[in-house]
């Protein structure tokens, strides 16, 4: 057969494990050819649903086993300004209709983008519904109106300063972010020399504001953020820089300076003393740290540097720009290459290969997650931050994130105790079905209380009750060993029937007859012969042990929070705010769930009809 | 049948010892002291040596040093109390107090354990009246296109979670067509003119649970019914009852059914005990004043003599459904003898 052997053989040994590939049987041939195990495996693979059930079922396993690797994850992970996003990937979709104008200036904000073309038209692209009411792109008429030639995007507002030197503010105004201070407005309506603004920033919440004639002016929420500017310093600013809640100023002379009033405890405040002899040219900040670029080309970063914002790298040549997003850095080389560093959740770091080392940039706009770089020929080129494909939950965390490490939690949770559970079911079932007799009674006793109890409520109580005092790793160990423990019954019925059915085949009498140990005889003659169905029964009692992890979760007595689970997903889903305005948050943990336990069901009802010669019309 | 019925009853009061026994350890697992909470609030007027005093007076009068067995026969009404020497305990009706709720838990327990057994025969009564004969329907039209949809629906029904159903019907009901109320067993606030209305209001809040509920154990006993059907019509004796000419509908529901009712009737129990259980998830999601929810603030609140006292209702209902299953085996099916 010269056919055959052309077959790669990998490709031949599957063919002849699965049974496929040969020519059919009669089922009197296939009685005596074929294995049990053999026979259901080639029925089952004809039957479409089952298939296809296997097929999704294993995608999906391969996908949530596979994927934690692409999108690990971080338990402590949480981002106040990335809360319940809905599904989207055009946070930093620049519209078409800007480019062609030219860029003007862009800003970012949480998980939004918002600029200007040379006209003077505004663009706002992303998520820009900050809550309920308040849309960022919703632009008050007067600024439609007015030709805007700078933008800042604070947290959750937005400030524009036109041609004519106004400055408007929308957005969240509830917090004062539209309330400019006296000094501000009457330097304002002065208008002329005072009022050249060279400078347009807005953080969260606050906004800040630098003329040419060194002036600062802080307006908005002065609860959180220290608005206010020390006498000594007025008419010596040259550049300002926001943290969240504070600033560091760039003076004229060439220093950097905390000029605000929470000099004392800000760590902000304890500028690195080499500076002291270098000339600072230019300043950035990220949301907890702050950096400053000398004319020689170092860079000192200082504040608190938790995600590597002060990993300066080497650099091939002089950095003469400095751009902070929220935790990273944008570097512009002298030779107009880009570097980056901080950090890289969101790849925010990862500097298009094709302009990294172009040197054709002219500006580039950098905060939050998102980087902007404008080059000559007035193309925009981005990275950072696109949007999360399937949102985000209430505490920002990135909802394909959780559904994968969710499912690789639960899939072990149910395959485990599913183990636990045959193994149990197998042993007592084994003992009861072949000594029979009195530890017969007994073990049936025994499985009928365990098999009477309600099986939620009392693994309820004992997550409840044992889980209260130990950790959460070792109540995942637990939560398995009470699925197991409480559903080894209908495992244990089984083998047993099928013992006492088998207990009478010549077989068996064959073997004790050659004095085999009783043990032996159950365990290596008659378990093989049982092992179809219980693959049956491990499948059908995987969706079982898969439903009821996620019930407890759901229920909030099985794994706790923070780790992940299908159930626990869920937990919190049901009240009305959740259901309708954060759809993403309930739909896609419960449709994945929900597909992979109807493939489950699928394939055990294929493998019993494929075990069943009724259901073959036979 | 008298003599196997007393066998089955004495051997469920054995089972109920062992599992009241089981769980009344696992409570004592729990590191509180009750004599301690009793005393706390008059800790304030006390020196620490009348404190001291007091306290161990107070464990002595609830017998909290005695051995774990005595404790538990004690709250089982089997021992006689330090106190007063009668017996006390669950036989006698007392379910202990409740630390959370500030009263006696059998008055806690009176109105949630009516709304569950309510909500739960309500739609018990409603999934049988659909899926016996939906069962039988398909069974008879087997491979037909309706049965096929039907397939699709049942699968659906016992494959997803009942919480994400829950979900789903909230979405619906609540949210996009507010038909129903999202939670609750009343309206808030609401002062009612007559026992009718404040009826109708509790109606209208409990309806979805109860279609959430049915819905989710349409699947599964529509599929039993239809299998146990199927098998029943492949018999001999049904060729042989149509081939002496009997009309269809006397095939189907004289022969066919009757035997069909046994695996039927078997699981019918099961699963009306699973669906008690399984009313914990509903009435914690429709926030629903029953059992479950009740179960379920217990755990919540550490509030362990309540949840014990839920907890052995839970097991004495799965025990009797047990019971009842097993004497209507013999009932339905005479073959079955179970006085032998």
């Amino acid at each position: 057969m010269t056919d055959k052997k052309k077959e790669f053989f990998l490709w031949r040994w599957l063919k002849r494990g699965l049974g496929v590939g040969r020519k059919e049987l009669s089922f009197e041939e296939e009685e005596q050819i074929q294995t049990p195990m053999r026979a259901m495996v080639s029925n089952f693979v004809h039957r479409k649903l089952a298939m296809l059930g296997l097929i999704v079922f294993l995608s999906i396993f391969v996908f949530v086993m596979i994927g934690p690797k692409f999108w690990p994850l971080d338990l402590s992970d949480q981002d106040a300004s990335l809360v319940n996003l809905p599904p989207s990937s055009n946070m930093m979709k620049v519209p078409e209709a800007m480019l062609k104008a030219g860029v003007a200036d862009i800003a970012a904000g949480n998980t939004y983008g918002i600029g200007t073309d040379k006209n003077g038209e505004i663009y706002v692209w992303g998520h820009s519904r900050i809550t309920d009411k308040i849309d960022v792109a919703n632009i008050p008429d007067e600024v439609r109106e007015a030709d805007i030639v700078s933008i800042a995007a604070g947290t959750d507002h937005v400030v524009a300063l036109a041609e004519d030197g106004e400055v408007y503010v929308w957005g969240n105004t509830r917090l004062k972010q539209d309330k400019f201070g006296n000094d501000m407005k009457k330097a304002m309506k002065a208008g002329g020399e005072d009022w050249e603004v060279v400078q347009l920033e807005a953080s969260n919440q606050f906004s800040a504001i630098v003329c040419s004639d060194g002036n600062l002016y802080l307006w908005g929420n002065g609860n959180m953020a220290d608005i206010k500017i020390r006498s000594k310093y007025e008419g010596k600013i040259a550049k300002v820089a926001l943290t969240e809640n504070e600033y560091i100023s760039l003076l004229k002379d060439g220093t950097v300076a905390y000029t605000g009033y929470k000099d004392k405890n800000s760590p902000f405040a304890r500028v690195p003393d080499e500076l002291d002899e270098l000339t600072v040219k230019d300043i950035a900040s990220t949301s907890k740290t702050v950096a400053a670029i000398t004319e020689d080309g170092q860079i000192f970063v200082w504040g608190n540097a938790t995600k590597g914002e002060n990993k300066i790298p080497e650099f091939a040549s002089k950095p003469v720009k400095l751009y902070g997003g929220r935790y990273h850095y944008t570097a512009l080389l002298e030779d107009g290459s880009i570097v980056t560093w901080g950090d890289n959740k969101y790849k925010q770091l990862n500097v298009p290969a094709d302009i990294a080392n172009a040197g054709n940039i002219e500006r580039i706009f950098v905060s939050n997650y998102q980087n902007y770089a404008l080059d000559t020929e007035g193309k925009v080129h981005t990275w950072g931050l696109k949007g999360f494909v399937l949102g985000t939950d209430g505490l920002g965390r990135d909802m394909l994130t959780r559904i994968v490490n969710g499912g690789k939690v639960t899939m072990t949770v149910g395959a485990i105790s599913v183990i636990i559970a045959t193994i149990l079911g197998i042993l007592f079932g084994g003992i009861a079905g072949y000594f029979g007799g009195r530890i017969d009674i007994l073990v049936m006793r025994i499985a009928e209380i365990v098999g009477g109890l309600p099986f939620i409520p009392f693994a309820m109580i004992l997550s409840a009750v044992i889980g209260s005092r130990i950790d959460p790793t070792q109540r995942m160990y637990l939560i398995m060993v009470v699925l197991g423990v409480l559903s080894w019954v209908p495992t244990c019925r089984l083998v047993r029937a099928q013992i006492l059915a088998q207990r009478e085949m010549e077989y068996v009498t064959a073997a004790k007859a050659m004095g085999i140990k009783e043990g032996t005889i159950v365990f290596r003659h008659i378990l093989p012969n049982v092992i179809s169905l219980l693959i049956v029964s491990m499948t059908l009692d995987f969706a079982t042990c898969m439903l009821t992890e996620s019930t407890l979760s759901y229920l909030g007595f099985g794994i706790p929070l923070p780790t992940p689970t299908w159930g626990n997903l869920l937990n919190g889903a049901n009240n009305s705010i959740v259901i309708q305005q954060y759809w993403w948050q309930w739909v896609f943990p419960a449709a994945i769930f929900g597909v992979c336990t109807i493939c489950i069901n699928l394939i055990g009802d294929g493998l019993r009809d494929a075990l069943d010669p009724k259901a073959l019309g036979r | 049948m008298g003599k196997y019925i007393a066998k089955r009853i004495g051997y469920m009061a054995l089972v109920f010892l062992i599992v009241s026994l089981l769980m009344y350890s696992l409570y004592n697992l729990i590191p509180s002291d009750p004599a301690r909470a009793e005393l706390e609030a008059q800790k304030q007027g006390l020196t620490p040596a009348e404190y001291e005093r007091m306290y161990q007076e107070l464990r002595e009068r609830m017998g909290l040093d005695d051995p774990l067995l005595i404790r538990y026969a004690r709250w089982m009404g089997l021992w006689p109390d330090v106190e007063d020497q009668g017996f006390n305990g669950l036989l006698e009706g007392n379910f202990g107090y409740s630390q959370f709720f500030k009263q006696d838990v059998i008055e806690v327990i009176k109105a949630p354990m009516s709304n569950t057994i309510f909500i739960n025969i309500f739609s018990t009564i409603l999934a049988l009246g659909i899926t016996i004969p939906l069962g039988i329907y398909c069974a008879v039209h087997k491979g037909k296109r309706i049965d096929n949809g039907v397939q699709v629906v049942t699968m659906l029904g016992y494959s997803i979670p009942i919480y994400i159903i829950a979900l789903i019907f909230m979405f619906f009901f609540c949210v996009v067509w507010r038909i129903f109320p999202i939670s609750g067993t009343k309206t808030a606030g609401a002062i009612y003119a007559s026992k009718w209305e404040e009826f109708i209001d509790m109606l209208h809040h409990i309806t979805l649970p109860v279609i959430v509920m049915t819905f989710a154990s349409l699947g599964g006993m529509t599929r039993y019914v239809r299998s146990s059907m199927i098998d029943a019509l492949s018999m001999d004796y049904i060729r042989t009852a149509r081939a002496k000419g009997l009309k269809e509908k006397v095939v189907i529901y004289s022969h066919a059914w009757r035997n069909a009712l046994l695996p039927v009737v078997t699981s019918i129990i099961g699963w009306f005990i699973s669906i008690f259980s399984g009313s914990v998830i509903v009435e914690t999601t429709f926030s629903l004043n029953g059992m479950g929810k009740l179960y379920w603030t217990g755990l919540n609140n550490l509030d362990f003599e309540l949840v014990l006292a839920i907890q052995m209702f839970y097991t004495v209902v799965a025990l009797m459904g047990s019971l009842i299953m097993d004497i209507s085996y013999g009932l339905v099916d005479p073959r079955v003898r179970v006085d032998k």
